[in-house]
């Protein structure tokens, strides 16, 4: 064959691989082989955008000369979009505009809330600076929400289908968060109230100022209180209770101060004798449990001080959850300082589920004592078996009407605090999703905990773990090696076969 | 295919009569094994049940060793003369070069056979993705084939196997590296084409469980396009100017 004819073919064949590239870049499709089909539309989007009873149009304000990395983001959101105009029947319609393209759009987009992305960019050996836009803005009537910047991944779809769930319920349900007792107020549990604001209006509530829990309220939110509690604000909420309401406690008996180093047992606030009289009752002991959360210890070496991560058996980490609503799709949840919970009741009316379960590896710490951060935890501090950390009723709690009471035996594990600090999502998630279980509105539940890639090991002592991690570099090897010996040994009984004339 | 299949197992068997193989398979899991399990970021020290941190070991160890598997592939026999011996028999030069390839995939597909205890212990202490788990084995599989074959284009262009050797590493370390940084710096279309362009996109894409064929159609280009120029390069002694 001639060179020039290979060289040809050659030619002709890399151009029709780079002609189908280009056409799959258009036409393609994808298996999503991910446990929760985190990268594929969920069920509650799909319900929420056939439910659509109003045309959405979503701008989406996206740089045109973003760089490379930010234009995948870019093409993402498009095809999220293509994907939710297709299911919302054309409910959905969007445009893309570029605000780097004139005054009037930047302004436009500004003025929509949209905030520009500085990003440093390198351009002839110069390090640039980058204002790029990669917001939306979905309006429906006169009203509007905003995703001021679209992140990457499966935050997505959420922040997507949540901002069109906030445009289509018209009639939002109430959520009222007890006050007057030291509870923090919505800004001190931001988290939870943002997620909240989704499905409900949440609002704030004294009962020593009312004489009722209003009927509008779907949910009451006990959350932290640590004043006591008036004997006929319980009426009141027993008496919300009896009328079909539901009621969400968070609450801890307990107190434990990591500044102080101190564990006792708190005020009598009158909430406790308020869950007893429903058959739950708090612990008067500490949960520890082995597979825990971390503390930060600064440590003194001669000169030098460093940090360093200690498992702190108090904060106990819960990844087994009982089969529940509220529970599904949680990975892992950290509760400080909490008490064990329990139901006594025998009442075949009532439904109850354990919701929070703490490893096999759980022990109780008794109280008045100091928290050593440096102890030694031994195999017997942690014989008392798994504790249920949190319980679900729903039955005649009050009154004859059917009614729903969660009981988690932690105040703090949802509170922000102030200042403002971070807190597990899949702690929010547990609060959130038991509010919509509450609420009879479990919609959400499902894309809320999506993506949730939390996936802690087991603990394990040091010397299995030791044994697993050089056990799992030898062995292979070992056996790699045992094989090239069987190997060469047949080798070397076929060489000598026919050596000696045996073929 | 019944000719390539025999290549192939002739191949595979060579690799393990001699030390080739065991030095590989070894060093492979030797590497991967220090890494996911003994140090830096390891299993351990991550605390989530996942094999991310194999895999991006994994990605690296495989970038190195694929040049040192293919560089002798089709120089030593064009430097020794077996190829006029093979060109004698009623075999093919396409036959032979996917042959070859063969036996290489299936002696990574080997090593990374060794690595499931990693899975197994890994799923044992946790709550593993799976699917993430198929995604990340199947990325491995899909970027050794598209090194193979540019090692195998590499050791057809010469009959030196270290300069193979460099050639193979040289052209990959654009597909696994270079593309990307660039890619990343630059703007517009060139952007897009060179991240395009980059391994690390469609594997990363591939590890996180979802299979999309847009990295498939681009894994099979990058493996059909490097076996044709091995193909067109082993035949160029039948070519006529």
């Amino acid at each position: 064959m001639k060179k020039n004819t290979v060289i040809i073919r050659l030619m002709v064949f890399a151009l029709i691989l780079v002609v189908i590239n280009m056409i799959s870049s258009k036409l393609y499709f994808r298996l999503d082989f991910t446990e929760d089909q985190r990268y594929t539309l969920s069920k509650a989007t799909d319900d929420i955008l056939t439910n659509l009873d109003d045309v959405i149009t979503v701008k989406a304000y996206f740089s045109e000369d973003l760089p490379t990395q930010l234009i995948s983001n870019r093409q993402d959101f498009e095809d999220l979009l293509l994907e939710y105009e297709n299911r919302s029947k054309g409910n959905i319609v969007y445009e893309f505009i570029s605000p780097n393209e004139s005054e009037e759009l930047e302004a436009e987009a500004q003025q929509n809330g949209i905030q520009p992305v500085i990003i440093n960019v390198s351009e002839k050996d110069q390090v640039q600076q980058l204002k790029a836009y990669m917001g939306a803005v979905l309006l429906k009537g006169d009203q509007k929400e905003i995703i001021s910047v679209v992140q990457p991944g499966v935050d997505m779809e959420y922040s997507l289908t949540t901002s069109i769930k906030k445009l289509s319920v018209t009639d939002k349900p109430k959520v009222a968060l007890l006050q007057g007792h030291g509870e923090p107020i919505i800004q001190e549990v931001s988290q939870l109230a943002q997620q909240l604001s989704v499905l409900y209006e949440v609002e704030t509530i004294n009962l020593t100022e009312k004489t009722e829990v209003p009927s509008y309220v779907r949910t009451l939110a006990i959350i932290n209180p640590s004043d006591t509690i008036s004997a006929i604000e319980f009426s009141r909420i027993d008496q919300f209770m009896s009328q079909g309401g539901a009621v969400f406690v968070a609450y801890s008996n307990m107190n434990g101060d990591l500044q102080s180093g101190r564990l006792s047992k708190g005020a009598d606030i009158g909430l406790e004798a308020w869950l007893r009289g429903k058959k739950v009752n708090l612990g008067s002991q500490f949960v520890v449990d082995a597979q825990s959360g971390s503390v930060t210890v600064q440590q003194n070496n001669g000169m030098f001080t460093y940090r360093s991560q200690i498992k702190f058996p108090y904060f106990p980490l819960v990844n087994d959850f009982p089969e529940h609503p509220t529970t599904n799709g949680l990975e892992a949840l950290m509760l400080p300082f909490v008490s064990g919970v329990s139901y006594t009741g025998n009442d075949s009316t009532v439904s109850y589920s354990p919701l929070l379960l703490t490893s096999e590896m759980s022990g109780l710490a008794p109280t008045p004592s100091g928290v050593d951060i440096q102890k030694k935890w031994t195999q017997n501090d942690f014989r008392e078996g798994p504790q249920t950390l949190a319980v679900a009723l729903e039955g005649a709690l009050a009154g004859n009407q059917l009614s729903k009471l969660i009981v988690v035996a932690n105040g703090q594990f949802v509170v922000n605090g102030n200042p403002p600090q971070q807190i597990s999502e899949d702690n929010v998630n547990f609060a959130s999703n038991a509010i919509d279980w509450l609420s009879d509105d479990t919609g959400l539940i499902e894309l809320r905990t999506k993506g949730i890639t939390n996936r802690p090991l087991e603990s394990v002592e040091d010397s299995a773990r030791e044994m697993l991690k050089y056990g799992n570099v030898l062995i292979p090897i070992l056996l790699v090696l045992i094989y090239a010996f069987i190997r060469r040994q047949q080798y070397k009984s076929k060489k000598q076969q026919w050596m000696e004339g045996n073929f | 295919m019944n000719k390539i299949w025999i290549i192939a197992r002739r191949e595979l068997a060579s690799f393990f009569d001699s030390l080739i193989a065991y030095v590989i398979i070894i060093m492979f899991l030797g590497f991967t094994g220090f890494f996911t399990w003994l140090t830096g970021n390891n299993v351990f020290l991550m605390g989530q049940a996942s094999l991310q941190v194999f895999f991006q070991i994994g990605f690296w160890t495989l970038f190195f060793f694929i040049p040192a598997l293919t560089m002798k592939m089709l120089a030593e026999e064009t430097r020794s003369g077996t190829i006029e011996l093979l060109s004698t028999k009623a075999i093919s030069d396409w036959e032979i070069v996917v042959g070859k390839f063969v036996a290489c995939l299936l002696l990574v597909i080997i090593a990374l056979t060794c690595t499931i205890p990693y899975y197994a212990t890994v799923s044992q202490l946790g709550s593993i993705d799976h699917g993430a788990v198929v995604g990340g084995y199947l990325g491995l599989v899909l970027l050794s084939a598209g090194y193979i074959s540019i090692g195998l284009f590499a050791s057809s262009i010469t009959n030196n196997q270290i300069v193979a050797f460099l050639i193979a590493l040289l052209i990959g370390v654009f597909f696994h590296l270079l593309f990307d940084i660039m890619g990343f710096s630059l703007r517009g279309a060139a952007g897009q084409v060179l991240n395009y362009l980059s391994m690390r996109t469609h594997f990363d894409s591939l590890s996180r469980g979802v299979i999309d064929s847009r990295d498939l159609i681009y894994f099979f280009s990058v493996i059909s396009i490097g076996l044709t120029f091995a193909q067109a390069m082993l035949s160029r002694r039948n070519w006529q100017s």
